[in-house]
């Protein structure tokens, strides 16, 4: 179960809706910091802590493609390769990414270094290619660009 | 043209509120607070503000539907979902200037007879997150949002509400399904948000940009700001710009602005000098322009009269190197990840394209896969539950219709 | 008024309701997928499209809805061209595996693609698999023919309540999965299977086994398990039932079922049923004929009679059973035997409170639809879970809440646990006092309504003498709730019978509706708890409710009869079990009922019954109770004769033949042949011979014919008024004084997924709930020690058991619940009782037990 600090913190947020429910997606964000992923432990969880039917909340959860439900990598990269950012090679940047760290799309590093998605448009088409590693964005990427940055990440 | 919705947001610091203030900034809400809410929503209509989610619906008729409806409360959501491909315009407002849509909302919500407002924001933008949570908690401290709104017994408050990936969710039926804790399926209209919005009771759904309008509509009067910009759509606009230009970015222009000027006089012209070839002048899921029909002017009545559409002004551009197979391909997994999957065609078409086009494009394209490609297209276009469906097959429409002979190509060389 | 055209016929509604609702009416079908009666509107399949003038899209007939002038055409060229190009992409990946499935032949998707018959084999590309899957016992889920119409999880969410299942995946990665993704553990009412338009969620029960063509016959009957009486249809092939389903036009329950009801029937063709008469032979039970069982019953109760007087014999008749049989069992009691000594163990429950609640409040005040429960404002529930004790009605209590009614609780009811406004928990087996301070302040705040005399002045005494409450939370709101809405109802689970002192949460149940002018529901855990009071198989009261002491009544009953009715009253259950232990009962005859199971203390009421100089049991299995009888008369089970049941709502219900058997006799004609060699002649051929007799003796039956019941809407009061006065005066009782400061107390727990032992010998049920498990509430667990899946032994003073620990967070008092539905494995064995004085019903309260891990 939740400890004492993470229950309020979801009861603080219950309190900004009129139906629990609502609290629903951002409690899921709160067990995916805490567990490391959305697992059926985490579910279980946020079905309880909201008295909310463990089904639903799985249905939703699974609905949403930012939850995760498998163990993940230290860090998260997030490339973007949709039409703005492929437009400006972001395909080949996620070949790169691939070869360089050993990270198939979809994917964690045997090392568990780094996990790996496609993104879709995350709203950086401006100054494609982007990417998200975690929470941070990074932007007019380049091969060299992504070394440099996912040096950051140990 | 002075910069309305980006005024001064590159001092580094404008997301502050002292800096927002010091502008000028919440002087909008001072006087609406002085008006009449039926005042407010006069000047809105006056204005002439169409919604900039997309749709361009009127933003003062949809707002007199919601007042019109005797159930309460009602609750006003600011749709930052901010999903479609090529999209970015909402993102330097949320991140470089919270306080203009912070302070819109509440004079929204004052002409709604609204306690209670919510940011669905994409959970794709973490740091406009933090920077929206910082600047309500200012807000709150000077007296702009929470029970007694600038000491005149007024009450609003906000909450950030982070969406977790999911493009439908920016239609506002699903967003308001989100929002309630749910699986993210558009609803059956009607009944419309208006009556039966988030938790069955009236609410008002407008994009971040729309809302973000409304401060200057107050402090110019309605009749002042419709003189900006195009005639029957007037006001600015935000463009974001983006594939093969020389200078991407995000331009605030008259609404009604051409698409040739969007693309050469602002943004630069085409990367290198090349030839363009298409435009998806409002985001993928508005219909692909070519380069002989840009000098189109772009706004929501005058688009469709060109063949396309404004959406939200997402100008995609693409030059003769790029192959459309390839963008076809690409934009149809988009639509195929992104459905819902609540009704058959889209669910269902949106796979069945994609499959083709994954092998047209990779080369194992067949004869016949361009009859299919557009029989599919065509079952797919008006029979779906939402508009995105309609998106997806007016994609390969399109791109059958302007580039068929690149698709023959691929075929042919299979 | 609203004036439409659909298809060139002109269709005038008063109401606004869909255009495929309207199109139906008009007699013109629009093909669905998604869609369905039970559910709200969905549009996702896009299948029921419609060409409506001036609109510029086609339009979904589910979703739309009419508006005046609106002319709509539902079949053309263009609108087939649609629905061909919609079943297409359904056919893309589904498996092509009809000839396999076992729903083929009643698949929607089959019947609308032989209709439609979209073009095939243009899709070149691989299909999605998932494999089949078969990790649960019950529901086989094939994943791959599913085509996402959401009908199951809306089901399970919106009607059932159980949100059980849900839609895993976005797009076409959705599937249906429990959220286990394997079994289901769910409510298992089956409902997600029913609405299945396709073959994606099949019974584990059928599958493999037959093809809907196949079927010899379908008979439409009542679920034999428990007192709502859900109308369903039993499907037969060589006289065996292939499968039991639910018709949406059908009965009180429209389509709905539960666990018991869907997946049960199996009990009946099992092979441990009982085959020819037995007869104890040396001691042991030897297979004997039905002419030497029979002679042998008469001879015994006929020397008894003759020897110690009709006085000591005694009967037992059952729920189970129809009201012919039960009808004909307390006439062959008292006209054959001689004795009004008739009881059930409903004594234990339903019949104590129904006779209590209409002695203070009149007959038929518990005569209330199930239905209407959907309609009030408040739900008060009272002495269990109305959603395991009778889960269909338990529906309507959750749909109540999701129109908004507030749903009060009061103790556990884990049905409810999210369909309730507020719980008020009394202090252990402390509701009477809860109960009656409520009446007490709802008196002080509404004063005295003056219809009654008895009650009211019962209400003021009670209110005189006060009574102490310990500050239960929520109280408060409980009772202002209460003063403060208009359409209440109460509805009364038997806990609260089984007590001591049950008479007084009886008093203030009575006080409470009378007051507050409720609708009152009395839970029934077997199916005809009614029909057998109806029948007249009590001590007290002749068929029809009339009361044995009014000779006048007595009078016309032995006219029709022709013969003498004893005049005194005679023993209740625990009486006539006092009787055989102190050998003033010599001979008992027990219809149908395991009273050495089904009451607590079982080894003392063993005990009792072998100190009988004779016992004849009739039954379809050889029971605890049969095996020490002296002859076992194999009796037909349902599906297997014809009879009627009455249910909670006083609905009185045919159960049909469906199978031929060429095992035992129906339980009427079992009797009527031991009367006739008893000497008193009853000339029935058929069941219906006996609802004859019954519409003509028993007032309460007037002019009923199976006829006339099988229209499924015979409710009380049939024809007449009240056949039965009310009480002058509250019968006196006492309070208890004892204090419950034991750690842990025994209770029985009431499964949703068993009733008695029946469902013991269907193997569903017992695949779904195959033990016993001590249930307890999380402090329960935390004071000793305990955890989930713990092994311990708990011990009572009368004896001890072992089994696993479960923990259910929706009990929330120091009761550990046992189930008493596994042979040999009881909890009411463990239990003492003490009797109620009023009610004369078993107090089985305050059973401290001791638990131990091992
Ligand atoms: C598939 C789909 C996606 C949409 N995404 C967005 C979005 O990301 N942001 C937005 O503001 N509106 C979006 N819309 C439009 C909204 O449904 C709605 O029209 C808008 O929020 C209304 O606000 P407005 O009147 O201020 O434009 C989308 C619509 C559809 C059909
Ligand atoms: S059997 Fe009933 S409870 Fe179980 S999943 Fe199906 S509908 Fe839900
Ligand atoms: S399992 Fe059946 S009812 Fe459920 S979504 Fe699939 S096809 Fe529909
Ligand atoms: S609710 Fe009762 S009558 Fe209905 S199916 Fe279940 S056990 Fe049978
Ligand atoms: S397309 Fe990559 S960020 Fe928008
Ligand atoms: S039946 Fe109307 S959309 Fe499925």
């Amino acid at each position: 179960m939740f400890n004492d600090t993470v229950l309020k913190e979801i009861d603080d947020i219950r309190a900004r809706y009129p139906e629990r429910r609502s609290a629903l997606l951002p409690s899921l964000y709160i067990a995916q910091k805490e567990f490391g992923h959305l697992s059926s432990e985490a579910l279980l969880c946020v079905a309880k802590t909201l008295n909310l039917p463990e089904a639903d909340v799985r249905g939703a959860a699974s609905f949403y493609s930012m939850y995760r439900h498998k163990p993940l990598g230290r860090h998260l990269i997030q490339l973007c390769t949709n039409v703005s950012c492929m437009l400006l090679g972001s395909e080949k940047l996620a070949d790169f990414i691939s070869e360089k760290f050993r990270v198939e799309p979809g994917g964690t590093s045997a090392d568990g270094r780094f996990s790996f998605v496609i993104m879709e448009c995350i709203g950086a088409c401006g100054t494609a290619p982007a990417m998200l590693v975690d929470t941070d964005f990074y932007d007019n990427l380049s091969e060299e660009g992504i070394v440099e940055i996912l040096e950051k990440y140990k | 043209m002075e910069k309305i919705l980006l005024k001064n947001t590159d001092t580094g610091n404008s997301a502050d509120i002292n800096e927002y203030v010091k502008a000028g900034g919440y002087r909008g809400l001072s006087k609406a607070l002085g008006l009449q809410p039926g005042d407010i929503v006069d000047e809105v209509k006056k204005s002439g503000l169409r919604g900039r989610g997309g749709a361009g619906f009127p933003t003062g008729m949809k707002w007199s539907f919601a007042i019109a409806d005797p159930k309460s409360p009602k609750y006003l959501v600011c749709n930052a979902d901010e999903g479609e491909p090529g999209t970015f315009k909402d993102r330097p407002i949320l991140e470089k200037n919270p306080h203009l849509l912070i302070e819109g909302m509440v004079i929204s919500a004052y002409a709604l007879g609204s306690e209670r407002g919510y940011i669905y924001l994409r959970g794709e933008y973490p740091r406009a997150k933090e920077i929206l949570d910082r600047a309500i908690d200012e807000a709150r401290e000077k007296n702009f949002l929470g029970d007694n709104i600038t000491g005149k017994g007024i009450k609003f408050d906000l909450t950030v509400y982070q969406g977790a990936g999911a493009y439908i969710c920016g239609e506002e039926t699903t967003l308001l399904e989100s929002l309630e804790g749910k699986r993210g399926l558009p609803r059956n209209r009607p009944p419309f948000p208006v009556n039966t919005g988030a938790w069955g009771k009236p609410t008002i759904v407008n994009n971040v940009e729309t809302l973000s309008n409304v401060p200057s509509i107050i402090e110019r009067g309605g009749e002042a700001y419709s003189k900006i910009g195009s005639k029957f759509c007037p006001g600015p606009k935000l463009f974001s710009v983006s594939g093969r230009v020389e200078k991407p970015g995000v331009y605030e222009l008259p609404m009604g602005t051409s698409l040739r000027d969007i693309i050469y006089a602002h943004a630069g012209g085409i990367k290198g000098g090349k030839k363009l070839k298409a435009v998806f002048p409002g985001g993928v899921s508005t219909p692909l322009l070519t380069a002989d029909s840009i000098d189109c002017a772009m706004d929501f009545v005058s688009m469709p009269k060109a063949g396309s559409m404004l959406g939200s002004g997402a100008v995609i551009v693409m030059d003769e190197s790029v192959c459309m197979v390839r963008v076809a391909y690409r934009t149809l997994k988009f639509f195929e990840h992104e459905s819902c999957g609540k009704c058959v065609p889209c669910r269902e078409g949106t796979e069945w394209l994609r499959k083709i086009l994954e092998r047209v494009e990779g080369g194992r394209g067949r004869n016949g896969d361009i009859e299919l490609l557009s029989d599919v297209a065509e079952n797919i276009s008006g029979k779906t539950f939402c508009p995105l469906g309609d998106a997806a097959a007016g994609v390969v429409a399109g791109m059958l219709k302007n580039f068929r002979n690149e698709f023959e190509e691929h075929i042919k060389n299979a | 008024m609203i004036t439409l055209t659909i298809n060139e016929k002109e269709i005038t509604l008063d109401k606004p309701v869909t255009v495929l609702e309207a199109a139906r009416r008009a007699g013109i079908k629009v093909p669905t997928l998604c869609h369905h009666e039970a559910l709200k509107p969905y549009g996702g399949c896009r299948l029921c499209v419609v060409e409506v003038e001036k609109m510029p899209r086609l339009q979904t007939a589910c979703t739309l809805t009419v508006a005046d002038g609106m002319v709509v055409t539902t079949e053309s060229e263009a609108i087939s061209k649609v629905r061909r190009g919609i079943l297409e992409f359904l056919l893309i990946n589904h498996p092509l595996d009809c000839p396999y499935c076992d729903k083929a032949g009643e698949c929607e998707l089959q019947d609308m693609v032989d209709k439609y018959g979209p073009t095939v084999g243009r899709f070149g590309e691989e299909k999605r698999k998932v494999p089949e899957s078969h990790k649960d016992h019950i529901l086989a889920r094939n994943m791959e023919r599913c085509i996402v119409c959401t009908r199951c999880v809306r089901m399970c969410g919106e009607v059932q309540g159980a949100s059980a299942i849900s839609i895993i995946g976005r797009g076409n990665r959705s599937r249906m999965e429990p959220f286990s993704s394997a079994a289901f553990d769910c409510e298992y009412c089956g409902n997600c299977l029913t609405v299945c338009p396709v073959g994606a969620i099949l019974s584990r029960l059928y599958i493999h086994s037959f093809r809907p063509w196949q079927l010899d016959k379908e008979v439409e009957t009542v679920c034999p398990y428990c007192g709502v009486g859900c109308s369903l249809v039993v499907q037969v092939r060589d006289d065996s039932i292939k499968r039991v389903v639910p018709r949406f036009d059908l009965g009180l329950n429209r389509g709905l079922l539960c666990s018991r009801g869907r997946f049960g029937y199996e009990y009946i063709s099992s092979p441990e049923r009982l085959k020819t008469p037995l007869v104890r032979k040396n001691g042991r039970l030897e297979e004997s004929t039905w002419s030497e069982a029979l002679s042998l019953v008469a001879e015994k109760l006929g020397q008894i009679k003759s020897r110690d007087g009709g006085t000591a014999i005694a009967g037992i008749s059952s729920p189970r059973c129809c009201n012919e049989d039960n009808y004909v069992f307390q006439k062959f009691m008292r006209m054959t035997c001689g004795t009004n000594n008739i009881d059930t163990v409903s004594r234990t429950g339903f019949a104590s409170a129904q006779k209590y609640f209409e002695d203070l409040l009149g007959q038929g005040i518990t005569a209330n639809m199930i239905d209407g429960l959907k309609n009030s404002d408040v739900i008060l529930v009272l002495g269990g879970d109305p959603a395991a004790i009778n889960p269909v009605l338990g529906l309507s209590i959750r749909e109540a809440f999701r129109r908004g009614a507030k749903v009060l609780v009061v103790g556990n009811a884990k049905g409810l646990e999210r369909y309730k406004t507020l719980q008020v928990m009394p202090e252990v087996f402390r509701e009477a006092d809860v109960l009656e301070s409520l009446l007490i302040e709802i008196y002080g705040a509404r004063g005295i309504r003056g219809e009654k005399p008895a009650l009211d002045s019962g209400i003021r005494e009670l209110s005189e003498r006060g009574c102490e409450r310990t500050g239960e939370r929520d109280f408060d709101e409980l009772r202002m709730t209460l003063l403060e809405s208009v359409s209440i109802s109460i509805v009364f689970g038997p806990d609260l019978v089984q007590r001591a002192d049950g008479h007084r949460s009886l008093f203030a149940v009575s006080g409470l509706t009378y007051l507050l002018e409720a609708r009152l529901y009395l839970l029934s855990e077997k199916p005809n708890e009614q029909g057998v009071i109806d029948a007249g198989c009590a001590p007290d009261m002749l068929p029809g409710g009339r009361p044995l002491s009014v000779q006048e009544f007595r009078r016309k009953f032995e006219q029709s009869w022709n013969g003498a009715i004893p005049s005194d009253d005679g023993m209740t259950l625990f009486e006539m079990i006092e009787g055989a232990a102190n050998g003033k009962i010599k001979g008992m005859y027990i219809m149908g009922e395991n009273p050495v199971f089904n009451l607590p203390n079982g080894s003392y009421i063993k005990e009792a019954l072998k100190a009988l100089d004779f016992l004849a049991v009739q039954d379809i299995f050889l029971t605890d109770t049969a095996e020490i009888a002296d002859v076992v008369l194999p009796a037909k089970g349902w599906t297997e004769k014809t009879g009627t049941v009455t249910n909670l709502e006083r609905r009185v219900q045919l159960q049909k033949k469906a199978v031929e058997t060429m095992f035992g006799m129906e339980d009427w004609r079992i009797i009527s042949e031991v009367s006739g060699r008893m000497g008193y002649e009853m000339n029935y051929k058929e069941a219906a011979d006996v609802m004859e007799e019954m519409a003509k003796v028993s007032p309460l039956y007037r002019d009923l014919t199976y006829h006339e019941i099988g229209k499924g809407d015979c409710l009380w009061p049939y024809h007449g008024e009240p056949l039965r006065g009310e009480m002058k005066t509250v019968p006196e009782g006492a309070a208890m004084e004892r204090d419950y400061t034991e750690d842990f107390y025994l209770s029985v727990e009431r499964p949703l997924f068993h009733s008695g032992t029946l469902s013991g010998k269907s193997p569903a049920l017992m695949k779904i709930y195959p033990e016993p498990a001590l249930r307890i509430g999380t402090g329960t667990a935390e004071k000793g020690g305990l955890k989930d899946g713990d092994k311990v032994q708990f011990s009572t003073r009368t004896g001890s058991r072992e089994a696993f620990v479960s923990i259910d967070d929706a009990i929330r008092d120091n009761r550990v619940y046992f189930s008493n539905n596994f042979r040999g494995r009881g909890a009411l064995d463990l239990m003492t009782y003490n009797i109620d004085k009023v009610t004369k019903a078993a107090g089985i309260e305050g059973c401290e037990v001791k638990i131990k891990k091992l």
